[in-house]
Formats: structure tokens, C-alpha cells, sequence
């Protein structure tokens, strides 16, 4: 989920951020370590576990809010590439409340972040962070289950209630949006490079053609990766059991050994794809609409693709929650979330933004007008019914479920 | 030491060969180019060292001493000028096909290698058999008096024992000739002293041609047959170390060569062969060459030579007076230091007798005196 | 006093890196020790079970990569050999007076971001680019030839960032040798060949053995490599900890699998110690 940020980096001339992210995880890893060993040394023998604070009632919620007002700043952890280079949005709504932000390009990888704020959140210390963006995977639940996360009061948001598409409310992994809202979605799909596939890429059983071979990109994450095993074989990923998971391993596992897949990728498959090193790969939808490579072309397969959710959230110890859960919903009145989605080019959860970048577009100068016009119309940013149709969501993972998942999926990319 | 007799290594090598010099310099030179600058380190050395001899280069450091025996290694190539080794030219021929070893100042030994290995290191490289080996090695180490020391490394060695490691692992290769870069230089007095006697008595039993290169006029003048004494890239100076000593041929030599006292004098008379020279007041000097009147005439004398006395010495001898400016006790000698009316700083040892008390105090005024054959003109100064 | 300072200050001394290794090292080491002895998950919690089962465990799903995160550390540092002692060779007797500047161009390269070098790595090796695209289209490679993704690049890219601690211990021995005791071989018969065969070789054997310590133990453990320039047969277990460590919270696990990887390193080494390490291997080589 975190390739569009790739490319928002290129274009400002940064480093791969696969290999940034080498360097970010040997750093998180470090962290990681040091936490983990003061947890436990704190707790002489053995790591105690902080499961089961997922479930929230009404009373916390309201307990929660109890006596709490603004304070007037806000600081906020995203991803890079997320918020426009010279951050106006957030000049807007700082115009517009008087609210100060401090906006950092904190989190590179849903783990590593994970990992960094695991550690004070479980000693119910500040994370320095009142407001942060993470993807609706594996790590997001855990946040949920270790009870780090502050509930939304929502009557607090009222442009969520009234502008949030219906693909954005009460999803399996956060049912009624108690921790959570989205930031941004996007589509897992199949990019290749025509300039050496020249037959139609449609279904994502060409990912599994020998005569492929040494030619395909899948995702590493286990999530991504179990997800297409899934489709390939018809499963609808949230709907599945263990036995589908080992099926599709089984499935993913001969892929690999027959030599098809070139790498597992993180995030370095949108560069593999348009120098040609694979020719047919995973992908993120925003990805390759930022692209712009006339050889290289997304589509969502015929077996469907999946779409899933950067969202917003606090972490429980937030300084100055009532100033952050504002900001969130500020951020679902329309005319404040088009320019953001003009610059992200993921799918918006405010559909109404469409109308007003299609105004945009009627009214913007010649140069800007096509860029306009094709985000207006693009599928992959306001994907249609049908479209919808396709698209699976994750499947919701319960604490049981987690490390069995990822014992299915993980070992196919460490090649196990 | 065991004094058992036995053959020496090298196979005798019957009389005719034997008036083949072992080595042989002809013309030899070596320049070093550097900083744009063409350096001469050897000017053209001409030597003929004997089979069997141990032969000194005797010099100050950069006299061209350490070239001229690097070249006879085959470390390095002479500019111009040839070298023979038992009348056949080596020019060419690399360090490691020449029939000559080397022993190095600090040794060199391999470090990595036990006593053993070091000096089998030769014989290996010369596919000599096992058992050979063997014998030879063994044998070489008990005439340096290592015996049981043969798995030692070199690190746990004295300096002495390395030294003679150093000396058998040359040596057990029975070369034309050894070659020994100031070889005592690392040793302290005692043993040094030790060890001079000692490979002399090596040189002896194995019959192998040394060419010894020193910087201490002592150890040449002890151990060796002849001595060369170089100067500035030439040879000043061939011969016995009793010539050497005795009848120093030029200043340089003299002055390096044991201490001697430098006196000058105005001739007065010549002739019969001799003149009279002038030396302060009082002062008479015979020298057994003719000068025209008013040469003046630089000579050398030996203070064991000279005698120190409070009374004019009897005719025939020379004489010079002075004043005595220092004494000094050494216990088996007193060196006086006196200074002549003719302005020369001049020293005289005196052997100290049974009973014998200090001959003059300082401050006396002295005459000194000795044989007339024991001046050395080394020249006239202008 | 003065008596009981001094008798106290050897071991003053050694109290900071001692107490700095205790604290970074030797308590982590236990800690680490005791979790892979536990049992559990990051949400149910960690208990200590004192079972080996991790261990098992991690030998049946990893084990092939442990044996060739070894193979890759063992070639990687084969190549490290190869390419280092010729260059410190080089330097230290070619060098003359530039010796320094020598040895600086030669870690130049890392005064540069593993980030840019790895960069152009990518883009030099990639299936179409500048080294690879031409000899393709020449026909000198099969169409489906490539550099990046293998196991060839992987062990490429370590040799290429741990040469230096090859370099350096071998170019400080080399550096050490007095000239004379070369000379002394060539005095003693000894061809080229032969001189640096018995005397060079087993001179400067101590900076190989050196560098190879300093290079096969990160090496094997290396997970950066493996990551960026590797394909799916490539994978390396230190990258396989850190998946387990961090993505997964599988701190048992991964603990269990650093604690085999050590133990194997440390057998390894010590294996290599006493078949290389003596000194009369070093004889052996001068024979």
C-alpha cells in the first residue's frame, strides 16, 4: 500500500524506497529489538500478552471524550507522498480553525511503524503522534486487539457520516468505523509492460503462465500474496478457511518452483515493470496511474482484485485527540478532499469530489486540462459499480488467525 | 663447542682452482637515479677476494659498502663494471641462481619457521633429498652450537642464537662465498665480542670464503685476513688489518682506523732520505722522506706509541712539547690528552704497571716522544 | 593509595568496554537466549515453556536457508580472497608513497550511501540496461539471462560491501613483512613463485584469517543483500529473522533461528581456527 508513495518520491527525485526501506527496517529492527527486551525484562519471565481490548462499548467511547477539548496543534504521521509538496491542504485547514499541524512523513512500512510505537503504546506512553495513517492489514488489527487505539466519537464527524462513500463505512476490519476512518483506497491489480506481453493481460491466471517464466512480480506481503493465491483459485479471500490458505499456498508455492516468479517485491515492482526486468507483476493501482508510461498498463482481473484502506486513527494516548478526530472529518467535506485526491490519484472515499474535479477540469487552463480530465474519468480513481463489483477486501484476521496466516503465506517469499 | 675435526664443507678445491679469486670486482659502479639526480653509491671498486679468505668492507655508513655487496648477492645489478664469482661473470644472473648466501643485519630469519625449517629452507628449494637434508642440517647446528633447539620458532631465540641461525641457514648451503651484512650490529658488547671469535672459528672449520661488511674498525681489524676501507664509493685502502692499522694510507683512513694523533710540521733539513720537521718550540720530528725546506708536512702517530715524560727525551727519538689538558683513568691504561706548543690536540695511552702512579697531572707541562718509524706522512699541506 | 590505584588500574581500564559489552551485549545475548525458549504469540503473550520446539521448528522451515546463508557467506568470501589480496598485494609493495591515497580510493566507495551504490547496481544490472541490454541484443546471452534477482548478484553484492574487512587486516599483515626476509628467500633459492609461496603467503596468512572472520560471520548474517538484489531461491535467513522478528512478532522464533545461526557461526569459526589457525599450518606452507 505504500508504492504510490514510491512514486510520489521518485518524483521528487528521492532514492528507491525499497532501498530506503532497507534502511528504515535495519533501523526498526534495531528498535524493535531494544522493546521487546525491555518488555520483557520488565516482566522477568516471559512476554505478557495484550490481547482482548478490542472490544469497545458505547460507555468507553464516552469515557473516552469525557472532559477532553482542543488544544490548538495537532501532529500527524503519514506516509511520504500522501499530502501535496507544499502541504496546502493543511495550510487550509489551518486557515480555516486557526489549528496548527506538524506533518511527518513518518511511516515507510505498516511493520516497521508498528514496531516503533509498539512499545510506548504498551507502557500507555505518548507516541509523540496525535493522528496517523495505517493500512487496513495485518498490523492494523493487532492495534486493534492490543487496545493502542483511541474510539471515534462520531458525532464528531459529520462529514463522514454525510459525504463517505458506502465502501468506506463499517468494513470487516473495523466495523461501524470504531477506531478508524479511510485516507485513501487503492486497487491490488495486474501491471505489465506491453512493450513485451503481447497478448491482453485480463485474467490473473497469466500470472501462473510457465511461458512467463522468470518474468513475474508478486507481492511479498503475505496479505497481497495469499490474497491472489485465492482468487487464482476462485476463493473470495474474505471469505476463506485455513484449507483455502494452504490450497492457495500450494498453488503460489508451484508458481514459484516452476521458476515463474522473478522476486517478491515490496515496492520495487513498479521500477522491475518499466525497465522490463518482469514483464507482467502485481500492483498497486495508484502506482501505475502516476507512472504514466504509455508500455505499462494496469487492469483488474477478470477473477477480481482486491481494494483496501489507508486510514486515519489515533493512537489512544494522543495529546489532543478532539483537535485530530476535526481534522479527519474536515478532511471528508468534498472541496477539501479534491485537491488531495488530484495530487494522490488513489480512489477517494468522498465520491462527491468527482463533481469537482470535473468542474476543475472545465475550468482549468490547457496545460492542466487533461490531467484533469483522465483522473476525472479514470477507473482506477472513482472505479465504478462494476468495477466495485470485482474488488475483494482483505480478509479480517482474528488474534488466532494472524500468526497460522502468516505461517501460510510468509514462508512462500522467504522460500520455505 | 665440540673441536672434533672434521673436513670442511666445502670440497677442497685443489690448487689450481685455487688461484681463481672466489669473488672478483672489476670496475664496478652503481648509480641511483632520484629526484631527477643521478647518485653514484659505488665509483668503481676493484677487488680480488681469495677462496677461503674473510674478507672486510670497512666503512661509515653510506661508503658504498652494503651496495657492493648487495651487488655481489644479486640484489643488485652494477650500473658498469663486472662481477665474478670463481672466475665466471654473474652479471644477469638473479640473487637466487647465484652459488653466494647472504646473512642479513637483523637476520631475516622466517618467522614463521622453526629453527629448522629455516635452515632447511636452501637445501628444500634445491630438491635435496629428505634424508640429506636431514644430516646436513643437523650438522650445521651443532657446529653453531644449536643442537636441541631445532623446533624452536625464531621469536624464542636471543639474539645471539639468532644470529647463528642466521649463520646455518647460510652456511649449510656450503656457497662460494657468505656474505654477512654487519651481522653483529643487533648484538650487545659481550656477546658481540663473543661471537667475533666465534665465526672466526666457523670460518675455520667450514673453509668457506666471508665477506664481512662492518662499520666497526674493531671487528674488521679482529677477524679479519684483509680489509677493504671504503670512503665515498671507492676503496681507499687493501690490506692486512696490521697495514691498515700501522700505515694508514691516507687521513680518512687513519682517522677511522683506531684513534691516532695528527701533527703537522715545517721541514727544516732533508736529506739521506730523511727530513727534520718543526713542531712548536722544541718540537722534532724525523720522517723517512725528503722535503724541500719550508714544506709543510702532515703525519700520524699512534698514541700507544708515544711516550709521556717530564724530562727531554734522549737523542733519536721524536719529540714534541706540550701541556696535559685532561687525564684519564681506565683502569688497564691512562689516557693523557695534551695539548702541544705547536697547537695539536694529541692523546697517549700508557699501559698501567704493577705500582706505576699517574706519570703527569693536569697542567704539567710534558715532552712526548716515540720511534721515528712509527710516523705516517699522509701528506703535505699547502 | 598509590600502591592500590595502580594494582586497580589494569582492571579500570577494562571496565568501560566491559561494562559496555555487558549492558549491549551479554544481557541482550541471555534475554535473547531465554525467549527462544518461550512459547506463544505477541496478542496471548510470551510464556517461558523452556521447550526447544522453536528450534526444531525453525531447522524444519528454514534450515536450507541457514545452509545457504553459509554457502553465500563462504563464496562471498572466497571472492572477498580473491579480489582483496591482489589489491592489498599491490599496495603494500607497489604502493610506494602513495600506499595511503591506494587504500582510500580502494574504500571510497563507502563514503557513498548504500542507498546510491545499491541504486546503481540496479541500474547497471538490470535486464535491459547498460551492461546486459547490448550483449543481449548482440546474441552473447540467452534471452532469458539476467544478473539482478539471482543468486550470482546476491553473492556479488556481498563480496562488494564487505571487501574492505577482507582488504584492510590483509593489507596490515602484507604491510608488516620485513622486506629483507623476502630477500632472504631469494638469497636462499627461492624463484618468485616460490618466495611468495613459502614465505609471503604464510606470512600474510594471519590477515587472511583475519578478513575471513571479519567478513563470513556479517556476511552470513546479512539480510540486506539477499532483500534487494535477490529472487525468490535467493533468500538469506537473516532477512528470514527479520521477517519473523518484526513483520511477524514471532520474537520466539526469530530468537531461536539467531541463536542457531550463532551457534553454527561460532562451530564454523572455531572449526576453521583450529584447522587454519595454528602455526604450523603456516610452516607447513613454507616447506
Amino acid at each position: 500500500m505504500t508504492a504510490d508513495r514510491q512514486a510520489a518520491a521518485n518524483r521528487r527525485g528521492a532514492s528507491d524506497p525499497a532501498l530506503r526501506r532497507g534502511l528504515t527496517t535495519r533501523r526498526g529492527f534495531l528498535g524493535a529489538v531494544g522493546a521487546a527486551a525491555g518488555a520483557a525484562a520488565l516482566a522477568g519471565c516471559g512476554i505478557p500478552g495484550r490481547g482482548g481490548n478490542g472490544i469497545v462499548t458505547q460507555a468507553d467511547i464516552d469515557e473516552y471524550w469525557h472532559g477532553r477539548s482542543g488544544k490548538g496543534h495537532i501532529n500527524w504521521a503519514n506516509w511520504p507522498g500522501y499530502m501535496e509538496d507544499d502541504r496546502s491542504t493543511i495550510k487550509a485547514f489551518t486557515k480555516e480553525t486557526g489549528i496548527s499541524v506538524t506533518y511527518k512523513e513518518a511511516i515507510q512500512e505498516a511493520a516497521d511503524w508498528f514496531g516503533k510505537i509498539q512499545a510506548p503504546l504498551a507502557a500507555n506512553q505518548s507516541i509523540g503522534f496525535d493522528l496517523m495513517v495505517v493500512t487496513n492489514g495485518i498490523q492494523f488489527t493487532e492495534l486493534v486487539e492490543l487496545g493502542y487505539l483511541a474510539p471515534l466519537d462520531h458525532h464528531r464527524l459529520p462529514n463522514f457520516a454525510r459525504y463517505a462513500s458506502a465502501k468506506a463505512k463499517n468494513r470487516a476490519y473495523d466495523r461501524n468505523n470504531i477506531f478508524s476512518i479511510p485516507y485513501v483506497s487503492g486497487i491490488t491489480g495486474i501491471a505489465y509492460n506491453s512493450k513485451y506481453v503481447k497478448e491482453p493481460i485480463t485474467s490473473i491466471q497469466q500470472l501462473f503462465d510457465p511461458k512467463y517464466k522468470g518474468r513475474v512480480g508478486m507481492m511479498s506481503d503475505s496479505q497481497e500474496l495469499g490474497n491472489f493465491g485465492m482468487l487464482a483459485l476462485g476463493i473470495d479471500p474474505e471469505k476463506s478457511t485455513e484449507d483455502d490458505w494452504k490450497r492457495a499456498r500450494e498453488v503460489l508455492r508451484s508458481q514459484r518452483d516452476k521458476g515463474i516468479v522473478r522476486k517478491y517485491y515490496e515496492q520495487g515492482y513498479i521500477d522491475a515493470v518499466t525497465k522490463g526486468d518482469v514483464w507482467l507483476t502485481m500492483a498497486w493501482s495508484g502506482d501505475v496511474y502516476t507512472l504514466s508510461s504509455p508500455d505499462v498498463k494496469f487492469v483488474v482481473p477478470k477473477e477480481g482484485g482486491t481494494i483496501w484502506s489507508d486510514c486515519m486513527m489515533m493512537p489512544k494516548t494522543a495529546a489532543n485527540p478532539v483537535d485530530a478526530i476535526r481534522l479527519m472529518d474536515w478532511l471528508y467535506a468534498p472541496q477539501n478532499n479534491a485537491p488531495l485526491t488530484e495530487y494522490i490519484n488513489y480512489v477517494t472515499p468522498v465520491p462527491a469530489v468527482q463533481d469537482i474535479i470535473r468542474k476543475d477540469a472545465a475550468e482549468a487552463s490547457a496545460k492542466d486540462k487533461p490531467d484533469l480530465d483522465r483522473l476525472a474519468t479514470s477507473p482506477l480513481v472513482f472505479p465504478s459499480p462494476e468495477e466495485y463489483a470485482k474488488l475483494r477486501t482483505y480478509r479480517s484476521l482474528s488474534n488466532a488467525e494472524v500468526p497460522r496466516y502468516q505461517k501460510v503465506f510468509q514462508t512462500i517469499s522467504q522460500g520455505a | 663447542m665440540t673441536e672434533t675435526q672434521h673436513a670442511p664443507l666445502r670440497d677442497d678445491p685443489g690448487r689450481a682452482e685455487d688461484a681463481v679469486p672466489a669473488i672478483e670486482l672489476a670496475g664496478v659502479r652503481k648509480e641511483y637515479h632520484a629526484y631527477g639526480e643521478t647518485v653514484a653509491a659505488v665509483q668503481g671498486v676493484d677487488l680480488a677476494i681469495a677462496q677461503g679468505e674473510f674478507f672486510s668492507l670497512l666503512g661509515p655508513s653510506g661508503c658504498g659498502k652494503t651496495t657492493t655487496m648487495r651487488m655481489v648477492a644479486g640484489f643488485e645489478e652494477p650500473t658498469a663494471g663486472e662481477v665474478y664469482l670463481l672466475g665466471e661473470s654473474v652479471t644477469g644472473v638473479p640473487a637466487n641462481r647465484r652459488d653466494v648466501n647472504m646473512v642479513f643485519q637483523s637476520y631475516a630469519l622466517f618467522p614463521h619457521m622453526s629453527v629448522f625449517e629455516n635452515v632447511a629452507f636452501g637445501l628444500r628449494r634445491k630438491r635435496t633429498p629428505k634424508a640429506e637434508i636431514t644430516e646436513r642440517v643437523t650438522e650445521m647446528l651443532r657446529i653453531v652450537d644449536l643442537t636441541g633447539r631445532e623446533r624452536r620458532r625464531p621469536s624464542e631465540l636471543s639474539g645471539g642464537q639468532q644470529q647463528r641461525v642466521a649463520l646455518a641457514r647460510a652456511l649449510v648451503n656450503r656457497p662460494r662465498a657468505l656474505l654477512l651484512d654487519e651481522p653483529l650490529g643487533a648484538l650487545d658488547l659481550k656477546l658481540r665480542q663473543a661471537m667475533q671469535v666465534e665465526l672466526k672459528r666457523i670460518q675455520r672449520e667450514v673453509g668457506i670464503t666471508f665477506v664481512y661488511v662492518t662499520h666497526d674498525q674493531g671487528e674488521a681489524l679482529t677477524m679479519s685476513d684483509r680489509i677493504a676501507v671504503m670512503n665515498d664509493g671507492l676503496v681507499e685502502q687493501l690490506g692486512t688489518p696490521r697495514e691498515i692499522y700501522e700505515r694508514p694510507a691516507s687521513k680518512f683512513v687513519a682517522g677511522f682506523i683506531g684513534t691516532s694523533n695528527l701533527l703537522a710540521g715545517d721541514a727544516v733539513e732533508s736529506g739521506g732520505g730523511t727530513s727534520v720537521l718543526k713542531h712548536g718550540d722544541g718540537g722534532r720530528i724525523e720522517v723517512g722522506r725528503e722535503f724541500a725546506t719550508g714544506d709543510k708536512v702532515e703525519l700520524t702517530v699512534r698514541p700507544e706509541k708515544m711516550q709521556i715524560t717530564a724530562d727531554e727525551p734522549g737523542d733519536g727519538l721524536c719529540r714534541v712539547h706540550g701541556k696535559v689538558s685532561e687525564v684519564v683513568y681506565l683502569g688497564t691504561s691512562t689516557n693523557y690528552n695534551v695539548t702541544t706548543d705547536g697547537g695539536a690536540d694529541v692523546v697517549v695511552f700508557v699501559q698501567n704497571a704493577m705500582n706505576a702512579e699517574d706519570v703527569a697531572r693536569r697542567g704539567d707541562t710534558v715532552w712526548l716522544s716515540w720511534e721515528p718509524q712509527h710516523s705516517y706522512v699522509i701528506g703535505s699541506a699547502e | 593509595m598509590r600502591r592500590l590505584r595502580g594494582a586497580l588500574a589494569p582492571y579500570l581500564m577494562i571496565l568501560p568496554g566491559g561494562l559496555w559489552m555487558a549492558v549491549f551485549f551479554v544481557v541482550p545475548l541471555v534475554f535473547m537466549f531465554s525467549v527462544s525458549l518461550m512459547t506463544g504469540n505477541i496478542i496471548d503473550g510470551f510464556k517461558q515453556t523452556w521447550h526447544w520446539q522453536n528450534y526444531t521448528d525453525g531447522f524444519h522451515t528454514y534450515g536450507d536457508k541457514l545452509v545457504r546463508s553459509l554457502w553465500y557467506g563462504l563464496l562471498a568470501t572466497v571472492a572477498c580472497i580473491a579480489l582483496a589480496y591482489p589489491a592489498a598485494y599491490w599496495i603494500a609493495f607497489k604502493g610506494g608513497r602513495r600506499k595511503s591515497t591506494y587504500l582510500f580510493l580502494l574504500l571510497l566507495p563507502f563514503f557513498v550511501s548504500f542507498v546510491l551504490r545499491t541504486l546503481a547496481w540496479k541500474l547497471v544490472l538490470t535486464d535491459n540496461g547498460p551492461l546486459l541490454g547490448p550483449l543481449r541484443n548482440h546474441g552473447l546471452l540467452p534471452s532469458d539471462f539476467h544478473v539482478l534477482d539471482s543468486g550470482f548478484a546476491v553473492v556479488s553484492g556481498l563480496t562488494y560491501n564487505f571487501l574492505p574487512f577482507m582488504v584492510l587486516p590483509i593489507y596490515v599483515a602484507l604491510e608488516r613483512i620485513d622486506y629483507r626476509v623476502i630477500e632472504a628467500s631469494y638469497d636462499l633459492y627461492a624463484s618468485r613463485t616460490q618466495a611468495f609461496l613459502r614465505v609471503v603467503l604464510p606470512l600474510s596468512l594471519p590477515g587472511v584469517f583475519a578478513g575471513v572472520i571479519m567478513t563470513f560471520v556479517p556476511v552470513a548474517s546479512d539480510y540486506v543483500n539477499s532483500e534487494v538484489l535477490g529472487g525468490p531461491n535467493n533468500v538469506m535467513i537473516g532477512h528470514i529473522i527479520r521477517t519473523e522478528y518484526f513483520d511477524n512478532s514471532s520474537y520466539a522464533l526469530a530468537s531461536a533461528l539467531s541463536f542457531s545461526l550463532m551457534a553454527l557461526l561460532l562451530v564454523g569459526i572455531f572449526a576453521y581456527a583450529r584447522a587454519l589457525g595454528t602455526e604450523d599450518v603456516l610452516e607447513a606452507a613454507g616447506r
